[in-house]
């Protein structure tokens, strides 16, 4: 069972983070709220969303998935306006989603979960934390898309730099200690990674967000951030490109 | 002819052909990257070619292939017509490249340069035209058998030999005055998909590939505007209809492939003709695709004396949405590729080289790109455990080493560089 109401923004701010990876996804309700995990088809990229129940303004649901076409919820979503209230509720009988924005009411064909695989998070240690507006990172991917398709990021104990390097071109964007959030990191590291992907990840947080990056060298990035105001959160990994000399 | 390649070497290496081998190569004497009117590599061809194909009549009679042109010079205005050897009997080989693998390049323009094109000038939107000009072009786009055309011209067919990167080679051309075609049957499965005016073109020609046409049929009657919601049906210049096909069985055939279990294993598909070197490297991952082409000094879009030219288009899963810089071959062999794969209900990221070497000296239209992955992956595949093993593979049958090629590769180094999440899995 599962029967919500919810503010249309927040819902958008779901279905952006997940549609930067998948077009289908499966989603896991139980009394606390909702979950998701979903590797991208190349297995490149891997996102982790939880949404607490108080995240929506009524919430019932026992333990249950429910497979929905994200593209399709994304289009309908696009009729309600920000702060319109958005009532879903599944029918496991008829194995649809229904949605109701105003006065329109969408009765949405599930997917079939049985198939969807369950992926694990890989457990990593990863040495440096830090913390960066997400307006600042987006300024940073911007100058660096006409570069080159990969991105190297490097966390040092005085900094943290995004850089980029094309044939003929080379890009770098730096912040000092002081200015970020967070920076902690032992040693300095450096991994690098396909920029279309993080750029996309990123251009999914919404403006403003702060968003908590872990690092190591040659190892994935999981990038961290709060939706729905503070009330869900997200955990992104991407992994690494690693171009050897053989 | 081509019976003399040292004397295009020649051509191309005389001082006053003036070309940069990268405009050249993306080019391909279509687009006038140089800002000459004229491509200088072909018109120094054409003008050591002389005019001894003449075929110096205003009469023509013969069977056509079938088969029908339609240009792209003037457009929405473009010339349309016949296509007529003045040969008897059973023409059909003469337009099906699905039946050239194999052949020479001496043997191809042989026959090809037979053919003599008709001109009739007529806007795209105009397929309902009454004209017999008109009607009479589109009825032999779908001819089952090569019917008889006796075709009359405004003055006698001017000799020369068109060729394209796109378009199949063909010879002299000449304004039509008027032209009748014997009865003939119409092929049944185009007829219904012409007569359907409620049928998506796009659904006509999945529809027809289904069923057993051949690429090259659909192409033509395609190119005549014999498909799609009767107020959109117009006529389709010859070479973009042929990417248009292609590209559309491909995006078709996608859909499904890109849902089936990965392949187990990497191969090596391969084959050789006309001086050109295939390898098709198969990886078990989600679709990925990109063609390489390397051509040596002094092949067709080579003109440079001293450094190989490197081009290459690559989509991932997403597909892509521009234009492949190197043309209508990238559509042509992802249309061959995704029959393999649909074949095994099997995805594979793929990686296409071709090193085309000094003996390819002619552009012979994107057929040869079609057919001979279609060749090279219906032969038995190499196979091994792993990337590496796969590429040392292809090092021992390229000349260009197996460096140079990755360096040119997104896929390849895709494969080999970029982590997946299960790799840090423990």
């Amino acid at each position: 069972m599962f029967q919500a109401r919810a503010r249309a923004e927040i819902l958008k701010e779901v279905v952006n983070v997940v549609s930067t990876l998948v077009d289908e996804a499966k989603f896991t309700v139980n009394a606390d709220g909702l979950t998701l995990r979903a590797v991208d088809p190349a297995h490149i990229a891997m996102v982790d969303l939880s949404l607490a129940k108080d995240a929506f303004e009524e919430f019932k649901a026992d333990e249950s998935e429910i497979g929905i076409d994200i593209d399709k919820l994304g289009q309908f979503l696009k009729l309600a306006r920000g702060d319109d209230l958005v009532d879903l509720k599944h029918d496991e009988e008829k194995r649809k989603l229904k949605i109701v924005v105003g006065d329109i009411t969408r009765h949405m064909s599930l997917i079939d979960t049985t198939g969807m695989s369950d992926p694990k998070v890989p457990n990593l240690e990863l040495p440096a934390t830090v913390t960066v507006r997400s307006d600042d990172l987006l300024q940073g991917i911007r100058a660096s898309e006409t570069v080159s398709d990969h991105i190297a990021l490097v966390a040092s104990p005085d900094g943290f730099e995004m850089s980029c390097e094309g044939d003929m071109d080379q890009v770098h964007w730096k912040k000092a200690k002081k200015d970020l959030g967070v920076l902690e990191t032992p040693s300095a590291v450096r991994s690098l990674f396909p920029l279309e992907y993080f750029s996309n990840m990123l251009k999914s947080v919404s403006s403003g967000s702060a968003v908590t990056m872990h690092l190591g060298s040659d190892y994935p990035v999981r990038m961290e951030f709060k939706i729905a105001s503070d009330k869900g959160e997200v955990r992104y990994l991407l992994a690494p490109r690693i171009e050897s000399n053989d | 002819m081509p019976d003399n390649p040292a004397m295009f070497e020649e051509v191309l290496s005389s001082s006053d052909v003036r070309t940069k081998s990268s405009r050249c190569v993306y080019c391909k004497g279509s687009k006038m990257l140089c800002g000459k009117s004229r491509c200088s590599v072909l018109a120094r061809y054409f003008s050591s070619l002389g005019a001894k194909e003449r075929i110096d009549r205003t009469e023509l009679i013969g069977n056509s292939p079938p088969s029908v042109f339609v240009g792209r010079m003037g457009y929405p205005k473009v010339a349309v017509g016949p296509m007529i050897p003045p040969i008897d009997g059973d023409t059909s080989l003469m337009d099906t490249p699905e039946r050239w693998v194999g052949l020479s390049i001496d043997e191809i323009i042989g026959f090809r340069s037979n053919l003599v094109r008709g001109m009739h000038w007529v806007d795209v939107g105009d397929v309902a035209n009454t004209e017999k000009l008109v009607s009479r072009t589109r009825d032999l786009a779908l001819a089952q058998q090569p019917p008889q055309v006796e075709a009359e011209f405004r003055r006698k067919p001017v000799g020369r030999l068109t060729v394209d990167d796109d378009v199949q080679p063909f010879g002299p051309s000449a304004p039509l005055e008027r032209f009748e075609v014997a009865n003939c049957r119409f092929d049944r499965r185009l007829e219904k998909a012409f007569f359907d005016t409620d049928l998506l073109a796009k659904d006509a020609v999945v529809s027809l590939y289904r069923s057993g046409s051949l690429v090259s049929q659909i192409q033509k009657a395609f190119s005549v505007g014999a498909f799609g919601l009767e107020k959109r049906r117009r006529f389709v210049p010859t070479r973009w209809s042929i990417t248009a096909v292609d590209s559309q069985l491909g995006l078709h055939m996608l859909e499904s492939t890109k849902t089936f279990p990965f392949i187990n294993e990497f191969r090596v598909y391969e084959t050789q003709s006309l001086d050109n070197r295939w390898a098709v490297i198969m990886i078990p991952s989600s679709w990925k695709y990109e063609l390489i082409e390397a051509w040596y000094p002094n092949t067709v879009w080579n003109p440079h004396n001293d450094r190989i030219a490197i081009m290459s288009d690559h989509e991932f899963f997403e597909g892509r949405r521009t234009y492949a810089s190197i043309g209508g071959c990238y559509y042509a062999a992802r249309l061959a590729v995704n029959e393999l794969l649909t074949r095994e209900r099997r995805q594979a990221g793929v990686c296409i080289m071709r090193e085309a070497h000094p003996g390819y000296i002619l552009p012979v239209g994107v057929w040869n790109v079609r057919e001979n992955v279609r060749k090279a992956l219906s032969n038995p595949p190499h196979r091994y455990p792993t990337l590496r093993a796969a590429l040392t593979h292809v090092s021992g049958m390229m000349d260009i080493p197996m460096s140079r090629w990755i360096r040119s590769s997104a896929v390849l180094k895709d494969a080999l560089y970029q982590r997946r999440i299960e790799d840090f899995r423990r």
